[in-house]
């Protein structure tokens, strides 16, 4: 396979295994001749994060997508990694469940990289993110040993918490093999209302009222800073409850017009959701404190968006999407001004940037305060620093 | 790498070693004298006791931090302690150590509810954060049965759980930041500063949070809190036996209702709640089950309805809900109180901890009551059933010759039949001191070597609460599993019961 580069590096060889001994194996013997290596999925998150400092293999895990124990009425389900989140879906249809957590592409993107980038979109306000969902993990460890954690149990505390560990470490502490999962139903119902404001700050008055009213949405997102799209998932009766209580109650309170959507607008919203996280050469994804009104610091400095700005303003999060660069100090100035903003609990973490300005601008930005733990354990468990090295926060 | 527990000799010990210490915390914060040591030497699992040299109560980070670095000084072993209210042990001092109890940090520091986050301090008591915010109508999620005495810093070490994590999640969703301090001394932040999501780097919280006191002592926690639910309809269902019961609850699992709590109760722990407590619950049925449902309104309707379906038919001899809110509130308070009760029913008592499939739950509490039978004992079940989370209670005499010992037979033979359904040693109460030997049982030599790779990053020279959760020979023998006496108890330091 041809045409993979990680963060811009290309690799020498691409390996894929057929099968976790196999991955195992492999990785073992990279290591054993200290050469570097990467574990890639689908491919979708390439982008993101600083440029290895060395690169010897990519070690393609799509081969790697085998339902290894799938327990309907438990509602649990154990995949290795390579498996894509369509087939996923496929699977777990048939059985009227899924595992609710958003991707831009789920063709192509696994269940593997899901996990090592802690991917999430709208849904996150009803069924968090990996972290919430995982509850097992089976890995190989940069030195090619292969280790569990968690379990295939809902509840569970024996022993460390890898699965954990593993969500969002990018590769860095080995490969994600196997993943299980706590499921949910699919819900009956699914309505939408989109809200929109004549004024600044309608957003922020408008998720107050939500939490008032004590409603419970499947997702809440922002777009374009003026229009909110409300959805409500459940029993068909909870869900009409629900969409009255949006229309009538919540859109008067925060005087916005409101109107539910059609079937077909919501799934175009949804699309204009991915294209924020899949289009444009410089993409950012902001934190901040919820009420910080996070979506308000998307001015991403003099450079026109490609996608639509899109926020979860319950949780605190913005999406942007950029074809060009920002203007000098552009990056920076924006990491400044979250930061001031929210009294340096925010941070601005580029997604995805061209090739080119790779070197120019760090990925993450400042390193948390915990960072001498985090290298400590990198190198506890990569002691050579061969498993993607510097990709991740910090050089890790 | 060394590991200093076992053979400490403390740099100073006695009135010298109080001195050091009370430099720090105050005289009378800090303990020395046997008789004052002794409410410190277990916690919640009584049958071990252990003297620390010294028991100190910082009332700041920075106290602990100094009390951590003389400890360190002093080559002493750090056991954290909470309100005590663990049940593996997980407090349980170690031979020459000291205890760094938080229970004077107890204040509720922030209340933010536009972040929805709630700024604590270790010993605050975990439903005192609750009590907090009900005004305002929100609410912090994880109620372990313990709630009304136990604190965060433990919740947080212990990963505690409680009935209501079915629909919510345990204690690890709920924390988003920490302030700790290490081995070193050192106080680090870890996780979010205040509120918000996507904290850079290695899930540092995720990982601290359930570490048992071996990674650090919690010293602050950012907390999520919840807008209360529209409405909470809760479901009373009795059965002829567990069989019924626990297939209710495995259909109602299956059928994809997600309640926010489904709770069990078989006929020995009936009985010993409605000694205890009073409610009025039916002597002559074999379970009952305590199901809340909650959420919006028409939802929870909906819901509850389909709930009650699957209950009747998995045979229920009656399905109802509480009168009015002071009887639910009854009803619950009778199964949070169900541990405590059972002294009604038996001079002793063991209570075990483990996880099965939720799709297993009737075989296995029949192939636990046939176990226990074959020794002559009586187990009483009261439990987690939504989520597989087992807690039989192996009840004994102890003034009977070898009951003890039989009891802990039986109740280390149902972790292994909870190994054996694909299940967990440890569904909330931690592997502590009492289940280590069994941990090598549920994870192989790679996986707890790889577990132990995350606990040195914090903690290289293995000084905070050693002798936990990890399975050694010295402590189990050269086969995991077996019992072998403590070392603490040969060298005559501690005793059992």
């Amino acid at each position: 396979m041809t045409g993979i580069a990680v963060a811009g590096v290309v690799p020498r060889d691409v390996v894929t295994p057929r099968s976790v001994d196999e991955l195992a194996q492999i990785v073992r013997e990279l290591h054993d001749a200290r050469k570097p290596f990467a574990f890639v999925g689908g491919g979708t998150h390439l982008a993101l994060g600083n440029a290895p400092r060395a690169l010897d293999t990519v070690i393609r895990m799509t081969a790697l997508d085998a339902v290894v124990d799938y327990t309907p009425e438990d509602q649990t389900i154990t995949v290795e990694a390579g498996i894509t989140l369509a087939e996923l879906d496929r699977v777990l249809e048939q059985h009227g469940q899924m595992l609710p957590l958003d991707v831009a592409d789920r063709t192509r993107a696994t269940v593997g990289g899901l996990v090592a980038t802690n991917a999430y979109g709208r849904r996150r306000q009803r069924y968090g993110t990996a972290k919430d969902l995982i509850v097992g993990v089976g890995i190989v460890r940069p030195d090619g040993v292969r280790a569990r954690g968690g379990g295939k149990v809902v509840k569970n505390v024996a022993g460390f918490d890898l699965p954990k560990l593993m969500v969002g470490s990018l590769g860095t502490l080995g490969a994600i093999a196997t993943v299980t999962f706590r499921l949910y139903p699919i819900s009956q119902a699914t309505r939408a209302a989109a809200l929109t404001f004549a004024h600044a700050g309608g957003a922020a008055a408008a998720t107050r009222a939500l939490l008032e009213r004590q409603l419970e949405p499947e997702s809440v997102a922002l777009y374009n800073d003026d229009t909110l799209v409300v959805t409500v998932a459940g029993t068909r009766h909870g869900v009409d409850a629900q969409m009255t209580a949006l229309l009538d109650g919540v859109a008067p309170a925060c005087s916005a017009r409101a109107r539910e959507l059609t079937e077909l607008e919501r799934e175009s919203y949804e699309q204009r959701e991915r294209a924020v996280r899949r289009d444009g050469a410089w993409r950012l994804r902001i934190a901040a404190p919820p009420a910080a009104g996070v979506a308000s610091f998307g001015a991403f400095v003099e450079a026109p968006p490609v996608a639509v700005p899109v926020a979860y303003p319950l949780l605190g999060v913005a999406l942007h999407a950029h074809a060009d660069a920002p203007a000098s100090n552009g990056i920076d100035g924006l990491r400044e001004r979250v930061a001031a903003e929210t009294r340096g609990a925010g941070s601005v973490v580029i997604a995805a940037m061209p090739d080119a300005a790779r070197g120019t601008v760090d990925a993450w930005g400042p390193s948390p305060p915990s960072f001498a733990l985090m290298r400590a354990l990198k190198q506890n468990f990569d002691p050579y620093g061969l498993c993607n090295p510097g990709r991740f926060v910090g050089g890790l | 790498m060394t590991t200093v527990a076992g053979s400490p000799v403390p740099a100073a010990t006695g009135d010298a070693l109080h001195r050091r210490f009370a430099a720090i915390v105050g005289a009378k914060n800090a303990f020395v004298a046997p008789v004052e040591l002794r409410t410190y030497e277990c916690d919640g699992l009584l049958g071990y006791r252990v003297r620390p040299e010294i028991v100190v109560l910082p009332g700041s980070t920075a106290e602990v931090s100094a009390c951590v670095k003389l400890a360190r000084e002093l080559g002493m072993p750090v056991v954290p302690r909470g309100a005590g209210t663990g049940l593996s042990g997980g407090a349980l001092p170690s031979a020459g150590c000291i205890v760094i109890g938080l229970s004077r940090m107890k204040q509720i520091l922030e209340v933010d509810l536009p972040n929805r986050v709630a700024r604590v301090q270790p010993g605050v008591i975990n439903l005192d954060i609750t009590r907090a915010l009900a005004a305002d109508g929100y609410f912090y999620a994880p109620d372990p049965s313990s709630q009304s005495v136990c604190t965060i810093g433990g919740n947080v070490a212990e990963n505690s759980g409680g009935a209501h994590c079915l629909k919510y999640g345990f204690t690890v969703n709920h924390v988003l930041g920490l302030t700790i301090v290490l081995p070193d001394g050192e106080v680090v932040q870890l996780g979010s500063n205040a509120g918000e999501p996507d904290a850079l780097g290695y899930d540092l919280v995720g990982v601290v949070v359930g570490s048992e006191g071996m990674t650090g002592i919690i010293t602050e926690a950012l907390v999520r809190v919840l807008r209360t639910a529209q409405r909470t309809q809760t479901l009373f269902a009795t059965f002829p036996s567990t069989d019924e019961a626990g297939d209710a609850v495995s259909r109602v699992i299956a059928s994809g209702i997600v309640p926010a709590a489904i709770e069990m109760c078989d006929k020995l722990a009936i009985e010993a709640i409605v000694a205890a407590t009073g409610v009025d619950w039916p002597l002559d049925v074999g379970a009952l089950l305590l199901m809340d449902v909650d959420g919006v309104d028409a939802e929870v309707e909906d819901t509850a309805a389909r709930a009650r379906e699957h209950l009747t038919a998995a045979g229920a001899i009656l399905v109802r809900a509480p009168k009015d809110e002071a009887e639910r509130l009854l009803a619950w308070k009778g199964r949070k109180a169900a541990f405590a009760a059972m002294g009604r029913i038996s001079p002793n008592y063991h209570v075990q901890d483990g996880v099965i499939p939720r799709k297993e739950i009737a075989k296995v509490l029949r192939e636990i009551s046939a176990l226990a039978a074959k020794e002559g004992l009586r187990v009483a079940n009261v439990f987690h059933a939504g989520d597989g989370n087992l807690h039989p209670l192996v009840l004994y005499d102890a003034r009977i010759d070898g009951q003890e010992r039989k009891a802990e037979q039986v109740a280390g033979e149902i972790l292994r039949i909870c190994l054996r359904y694909g299940g967990s040693v440890t569904g909330e109460h931690g592997v502590g001191f009492d289940k280590l030997c069994y941990l090598g049982e549920q994870f192989s030599a790679d996986d707890l070597a790889t577990m132990q790779s995350v606990r040195t990053a914090f903690d290289p020279d293995q000084r905070f609460n050693p002798d936990k959760v990890f399975p050694t020979p010295r402590l189990c023998g050269d086969k995991p599993g077996a019992y072998v006496a403590h070392v603490t108890e040969t060298t005559g330091e501690a005793g059992r019961g």
